[in-house]
Order: structure tokens, then sequence, then C-alpha cells
């Protein structure tokens, strides 16, 4: 990134770029992926076709497997320029060199901005606890020279995860050997996590996403006043908030600023 | 239970269907768990210590329980799906029954926080049992009664609002307690040999389960680690398995013309090609057995059949001389009506056979016209047997025996049967190992054993046989002993054998690594054995005490199934020449005596299984039926 990015950023490790790859035409939907997400992360195994703060991968569409010739998949994207991390009012997000975009959920204060902004709508609120959760990439896991636990159980090799430019290099000549195309290379300026699909986006039951980077938020205006002028998430957050937008003022835009130009 | 006892959830229901009580009991202790484990064996600590000597397999008062293992559900190894059913069999009526079945159901219930079940009583109405978290209750079921399992299953998803719910049901066949009336979940798994005519007994139509815990592990880092060793050494399934003629073709022999034939033909598996087949595994497994195909050619073009990972069911229509697609299409029917597939084909084979002879009347068929290879008159014949319609209907439902008796004359030598129960639906006469696993087990039941020619790597430490000849008898008792006993403890950690692979190495070794790191207990390769011992001396005990003795295993079998070969590149070969010398020694070398079948009281205390000292002297009960 050329120029200060407007979120925190960190390193894992080596800060070598990663990247996962999910190869559509191998993928059989059986959801081995989802439950090991939830195994890793102790998170209740509920739930397993819609994304929520306990289901931070889905398989499209919501059937069981064995019944869909066309699988497709729905989790944090790591984008390189994670609009969630943006748009939060008091850094709670971080891109690590590796590619993990991580919320923190001690400093979460619940706002949902990062829920509306996500273009691919994979950020859920947890009901239990008011903060915004979703796939980590592993980031444990990657700081400790792991594969994230999603690619490790995979049983078909339909996930895959290395150097940002083996898997780059990987996926492209697989989208040419099965007729397909990648998907998330461009999208919203670049993602780490590759896809080789077959057919159109929305036949996979993903979103199709324009290569801006950090697309325009969609926060209801409704939820962007309640942030400052209520008394909802606290002094606290507000406090926190402030100093973010004292010591970072460019960053207000990406969330205040809807009708900006896109970068 | 003790804090350190980890990979269970530490309790089981009891479902009193007379009352339409349910309660939580907790599970034995550890010292009890550590010997017996789970899954078949727990299920059968059960049955010997609750089920009245004097009950009849379709009795209210028939136990039947259902028991996890504990690697049922820990999600960090291959093959955890697996939960055993075991109980008084309705085929035979005076051995233990036991059935397994894997997908996610049985994980499920462990997610709901139960290792198990013990089921008795018989609902005055249909009902079904339906088994979350927060709450455990019977629900009226007289809407599905009548019901085939596909369209059930999907309607008692929907009618307890959850979509992620699992559930097994019966079809009708389990309703009208045809002997071998399966209990099917997660569309085409299957807990078969009566397990469904029990429920039907008891009025139970379904159990439906939703639950989000997960077991508590005692080592996760050496679970996880044990588990990709386990995972790596798997025998993973490909699309090409599904087009072939299934396990038989591995030996070269499947059942033709109720077993008169056993030569494979290309025809066979006409039109396989065409099919698209996706891979649908069982909960964390990397083996892939189970499948699902869409239909590529024919009249059942463009269906979509889901199937569990066996390949018996393709033998019990091959058996009927159907062919290609169309035994796709009647393994999907079987399934719907809930009928065990062996059982199914060795009455119907019978049947065929009959009219070929001219030995049957339209009258007693119903108008049916039994020619072989007729996908009208097979799927007419099953919906007769599920529904026990007709003169013909009700003897398939009752099997082969029953049936042959019926017809008279020569039928009762087409007969293949084992105490009444059948085989698994495989040509197992060319082989040596793998009949003799056939006649010792407890009424068929899809016993597991068999024998290898050589040992296990993983048991190279200890055992030193091979290579075996497949035409010699020597050998193979200890053999088959040994396979049988790391078999079962698959069953009993809640394990899949498809997911097992003595063949590699480390293929066992990682199995029971798998085991000490989920459960804390320093598991080794030889406890291990011993677990699977134990579970097959659980089953002459039960069987002994109910009037079974050893000389039935080869005096109570269909004739035909110890004829020689007729055909084929092993044509001339039976076992038969060297019985019964070959099942006595087993029973020796086992620890039994060789003419009652009962355990010695020596090796039930090397086994620590002294509870059951009585249950090995005491007189047989009559033979119920």
């Amino acid at each position: 990134m050329a120029h200060e990015p407007p979120f925190p950023t960190a390193r894992l490790g080596s800060g070598e770029a990663k990247a996962i790859s999910y190869d559509s035409s191998k993928c059989i939907g059986c959801r081995q992926c989802v439950i090991a997400c939830q195994d890793w992360n102790d998170l209740p195994r509920a739930g397993r076709f819609s994304l929520s703060a306990t289901t931070w991968i889905t398989m499209e569409p919501p059937l069981p497997n064995g019944t869909s010739a066309i699988w497709g998949r729905n989790s944090c994207r790591h984008c390189e320029f994670p609009m969630c991390a943006a748009v939060c009012p008091v850094e709670a997000i971080t891109k690590y060199d590796e590619g993990p975009v991580v919320i923190d959920q001690d400093l979460c204060i619940g706002c949902q901005y990062c829920v509306h902004a996500c273009p691919w709508g994979v950020i859920s609120t947890n009901r239990d606890t008011g903060k915004s959760q979703k796939c980590t990439m592993c980031a444990d896991r990657v700081a400790q020279e792991q594969k994230p636990f999603c690619v490790q159980m995979c049983p078909t090799g339909a996930l895959d995860f290395g150097a940002r430019g083996q898997v780059e290099t990987a996926v492209e000549a697989r989208a040419k050997e099965v007729g397909g195309y990648v998907h998330g290379q461009r999208e919203a300026g670049g993602t780490q996590v590759l896809y080789v699909l077959t057919q159109p986006p929305k036949q996979h039951g993903v979103r199709e996403v324009g290569p801006e980077k950090y697309p325009l938020a969609k926060i209801p205006l409704a939820l962007i006043l309640k942030g400052p002028f209520s008394l909802s998430l606290g002094i606290g957050a507000k406090l926190r908030a402030i100093k973010s937008a004292i010591l970072h003022p460019g960053r207000l835009k990406y969330r205040y600023w809807p009708w900006r130009r896109p970068e | 239970m003790a804090q350190h006892s980890r990979g269970y959830m530490g309790q089981f229901l009891r479902v009193d269907l007379t009352r339409g009580a349910v309660t939580t009991e907790n599970l034995p202790d550890e010292t009890i768990l550590r010997r017996y484990l789970g899954g078949e064996a727990l299920a059968a600590w059960f049955i010997l210590r609750e089920l009245p000597k004097t009950a009849q397999a379709l009795d209210p008062d028939a136990l039947i329980a259902m028991f996890t293992g504990p690697l049922t559900g820990t999600g960090l190894t291959p093959g955890g799906a697996k939960i055993c059913a075991a109980f008084l069999s309705p085929m035979t009526g005076n051995t233990l029954g036991y059935s397994n079945t894997a997908g996610y159901w049985g994980v499920e219930l462990k997610q709901a926080g139960y290792d198990g079940m013990v089921i008795t009583g018989a609902s005055p109405r249909p009902v079904y049992l339906f088994i979350t978290e927060k709450e455990v209750v019977l629900r009226d079921a007289a809407h599905l009664w009548g019901k085939g399992t596909r369209e059930a299953e999907p309607l008692l998803r929907s009618e307890v609002g959850l979509p992620d719910a699992r559930v097994a049901v019966i079809g009708p066949a389990g309703e009208n307690r045809v002997k071998a009336g399966m209990l099917l979940n997660d569309y085409g798994h299957s807990c078969a040999h009566g397990v469904g005519a029990i429920f039907g007994s008891k009025n139970l139509k379904a159990i439906v389960i939703y639950g989000t815990k997960r077991p508590p592990v005692y080592d996760r880092a050496k679970l996880i680690a044990a588990g990709e060793r386990w995972r790596s050494v798997v025998m993973k399934r490909t699309p090409a398995v599904k087009r072939g003629v299934g396990y038989g073709g591995s030996w070269g022999a499947v059942n033709k013309s109720n077993w008169r034939s056993s030569v494979i033909e290309p025809e066979d598996t006409r039109g396989f090609e065409t099919n698209r087949i996706t891979l649908r595994p069982c909960f964390q497994c990397n083996v892939l057995a189970p499948w699902a195909v869409e239909v590529g050619e024919g009249p059942h073009k463009g269906k979509l059949l889901q199937f569990n990972g066996g390949t018996e069911v393709l033998d019990a229509f091959f058996n009927l001389g159907i062919k290609g697609n169309d035994v796709l299409y009647l393994w999907d029917r079987i399934n719907d009506l809930g009928i065990e597939c062996a059982h199914f084909s060795c009455a119907a084979g019978i049947a065929f056979e009959a009219w070929e002879k001219n030995m049957l009347t339209r009258e007693q068929t119903g108008g049916i016209e039994l020619k072989w290879g007729s996908v009208a008159a097979v799927e007419r014949l099953l919906e007769m047997t599920a529904r026990r319609e007709g003169w013909l209907g009700e003897l398939l439902a009752l099997g082969p025996m029953e049936l042959a008796e019926a017809i008279g004359g020569d039928a009762p030598k087409w007969a293949v049967h084992v105490k009444g129960g059948v085989p698994a639906m495989h040509d197992w006469r060319p082989l040596m190992g793998d009949m003799l696993r056939e006649l010792v087990a407890s009424g068929a039941m899809k016993p597991q054993g068999g024998g290898l020619g050589k040992p296990p790597p993983d048991l190279a430490y200890r055992e030193k046989w091979g290579p075996l000849d497949p035409r010699s008898p020597a050998g193979w008792a200890h053999s088959h002993l040994v396979t049988e006993q790391y078999r079962h403890f698959m069953g009993l950690i809640g394990g899949c054998w498809h997911a097992q692979n003595p063949d590699k190495p480390d293929g066992l070794k990682s199995i029971v690594d798998s085991l000490a790191a989920a459960t804390g207990w320093d598991y080794t390769m030889d406890e291990s054995l011993e677990a699977g011992h134990r579970a097959i001396l659980m089953r002459s005990l039960f069987d002994a005490q109910r009037g079974w003795k050893a000389e039935d295993d080869w005096t109570n079998v269909g004739p035909r199934f110890l004829e020689p070969v007729p055909d084929g590149k092993y044509k001339g070969f039976t076992i038969a020449q060297y019985l019964p010398g070959l099942i006595q020694e087993y029973y020796r070398i086992s620890g039994r005596d060789d003419v009652s079948g009962r355990p010695l009281l020596q090796t039930l205390a090397r086994l620590g299984m002294e509870e059951f000292a009585q249950h090995s002297h005491e007189q047989g009960a009559a033979h119920g039926a």
C-alpha cells in the first residue's frame, strides 16, 4: 500500500502475504470447513446454512450436501482494502500484513458500521455480546505458520492456502483448466481469498462486487446518527471514537462521507 | 462421572414409550466406560443387564439401546460418525441384534448433550421423539404414518422448524413390523437388521435431533495431530469407484440369479458412466464413502438419489437380474420403504427362482410375473413387502426361511440365511475368512472381521502369520479373530470401518492414539483389541442365554450359502469341507467353549467381565420367535 492505510495494520510473523483459495469445481458442499471453523474457534455448532456470529462460513446453496451441482462459499474475503476496518470508529479491526482482517473483540463497541460496510455481507452481530464477529483467517494459526483450520480439514482439496503469489498462479491455472475464472482478484480492489468459479457469481451464491477499493459503505443514516448522538454504546466507546477521530481525521470520510469518490 | 472421562457428554436418555416419559441418567462410571467404550458394547451392556430373558423382539417390554462412542462427533478425526444399536434380533428371535449407522444423526445426539438412548415400552399411538439441548419431547406422528423415509425426513425438519435438525425415520416396512425394517437417517444412511421393525412395534416413527454442543476433549492438540495421521492413511473413495459393481468387484464375484451365478458382466453397470456423482461424506470424514447421483440416462434420467457408503444393495438387485441405473433407482425405493436389501433379496430371489421353476402361481404372487430383471416386478414386490400385502408380501416380510418353507419342495435348499438372519449381500463364498465371519456372526448383522492374509503392519509387534493360503483353513480362525477385534474396536469408539485402513502403517495406531487423546486414557493397541474382544463375547453371552449353540453356526444355515461357488474363477470352492472344524477352532482360540459357544469363565475374568459370569452359565431359554 503506497500511502498510510485508513485502519490499523500489524504483522503476525514473517509478514509474507498469504491467501486462501477456494475451487468451486472441487467443492462437494460437505461443510466440513464450516464445522472445522466452529471447532477451532470454539463456537457452537449451530446454523450451518446461514452466516452468523457463530457460523463464519457458509456453503451455498443452503441445501444438504450432494443435492446441488454447483457450490459456492461465503465468508470473509480478507480484502486488501477492508472497508469494514476503514469505517470502524474505534480502530477495532486490524489488517495484518499476512492477510487476516481481524476484529478485536475487546475493542469492538458493537456499532455495527462494519456489518453494513462489508461489501460481501459476511459480518454478523453476536446477540449476546452485541459485538461484530467473522472469520479471522485463523490468524492465531497463521501466526504459527499453520494453515487456517478450514483449509486443513477440507477433504477434497477445494481449499488451499499459501503465499499469495503462488496461490494466484495456481488459481489462474486451475481456472483455465476448468473453463472458469478467478473471483476476488480484482473485486473490492483485491482480496486474499481467491475463488475459482465456473458460473457467474450469483449462481454460486456469491455477491458481485465491483473493482473499487473501499467500496461505498451502505451504513444506514440512522445508525450513523445513533453512534455519536445517542446514549448507546457507552461513554468509553464515544471517547475512544473521538480520540481516533482526532488522531486519524482522514479516516472519518469512510464512514461519514458515503458520497465520497471511490478510491 | 469422573471429570477426566472426556470424549463423552456424560448422559444418556431413558425413553419409556408406554408411559410417554423421558428421563436423563448419567453414564456408567469410568471403569465401565474404559472397558466397553461405547457403541455396540455399551449398548449391549445395557441389554444384557436389563432385557428380560422372556422378552420377544417386538414385544413392548423389549429394549433397544443406541450408543455413540467417545470419538463420535469430536470432529477432529475421520470416521467419528457412528451410533450403534443393540437389541434382540427380530430376524433370528434369539440372537443379539446390532446395527450401526453413520451420517450425522448420531453426532447430533451428542451435540444435544447425550451419548445414547435406552428405549423401552410402546406408545399407544404413533409418535416421534424430538431431542434438543433444552427439552426432549414425544410428539404426535399420526400424520407421518405410512410415509416413506424420503418424504418424512424433510417434513420432520420443516415441522420442528430447524433446517439443521437431523432425522432418523422408519418407512412403511418398519411401521408394519417387517422383520428387516430399517431406520434411515440423513438421506440413505441406515440402521438395518430389524431396528425399523422394533421402532414400528413401539409406534416410534422417528427421532429428530438438534444440538450445538461438542464433546469435551482431553488434549485437543494431540487429537488434531493423531487425527491428521489418521486422515493421511484412510482409503479415500472417488467418483470412479461409484461407477463399478461395488465391493464384490475387489475379488471378482457378485450375486446373480439367487446366488446361482457370480460372474460380473459389463451390462451390470450399464449407464453408470453417464451419471453425475457427488461424494457426500459423513461428519468430518475424508473417506468420502457416501454418495449422491444424478442419473444420466434411461427412464430415471435426472433423478437425484442419495446413498450411504456400502454397496450391498448393488448385489441385492443384481441377484434379481436388475442391471445398471435400474439398480440405483430400486436402491432409492428400498431405502424409502425402509427394507434391508439382503433380507429382501435373499427372499425375493427364492420367489423368482420358484416362478422360473413353475412352483408359484399368479394367485400367490398377486398377479405379478416374476421375470428375472423386471424392474416393475421388483418394485411391486418391495411395496408388497413393506405393507405385507398378499400371500407373497407377508412371506417376504418374514424372510427367506419362511418363504422357502411355504413354497415347499426343494425351495428350502435355495435359501441363503444364517440362523434366520442374512449375510451382508455379497457373494462371500469364494473367501475363507469372510465366510467364517458370516457364519459365526450373531445372525448375520453385517459382521466385522474376515481375516487378512498377513497381519496389519501396526500389529507386527505381536502377530506373526501368513501369507495365508486362501484355499486352506490353516490360520484363518486366528486371522479372523484379530481382524474382528480391531474392527469391533472401531464401532465401540464411534468410528466407521470405512475409515479404518489396517493395510497401511499407522492405520490402526493413529486411531488408538486418537482415542487416547480424546479421553485422556493411556489406551494401547493391546487394550483396543481386548475391547473388541469383549464386544464379540457379549454376543455369545446373550445368544447362549436364549438357546443358541455353536453348532447353529454350521447347521442353521441356508444350504445355498454353503454350496460350491457355481461358476467363474472360484468355481467349485466351498468352505463347507472345513466345517465344523474351522468354526470350533475359532471358538476355542477366542476363549469360548467349542460346543456351547459360551465364553469360559477364565476368559471373562481375563477381560474384566466377571459381572457376566452368571450369564455364561445360565441355561438357554426356549428359542423365541
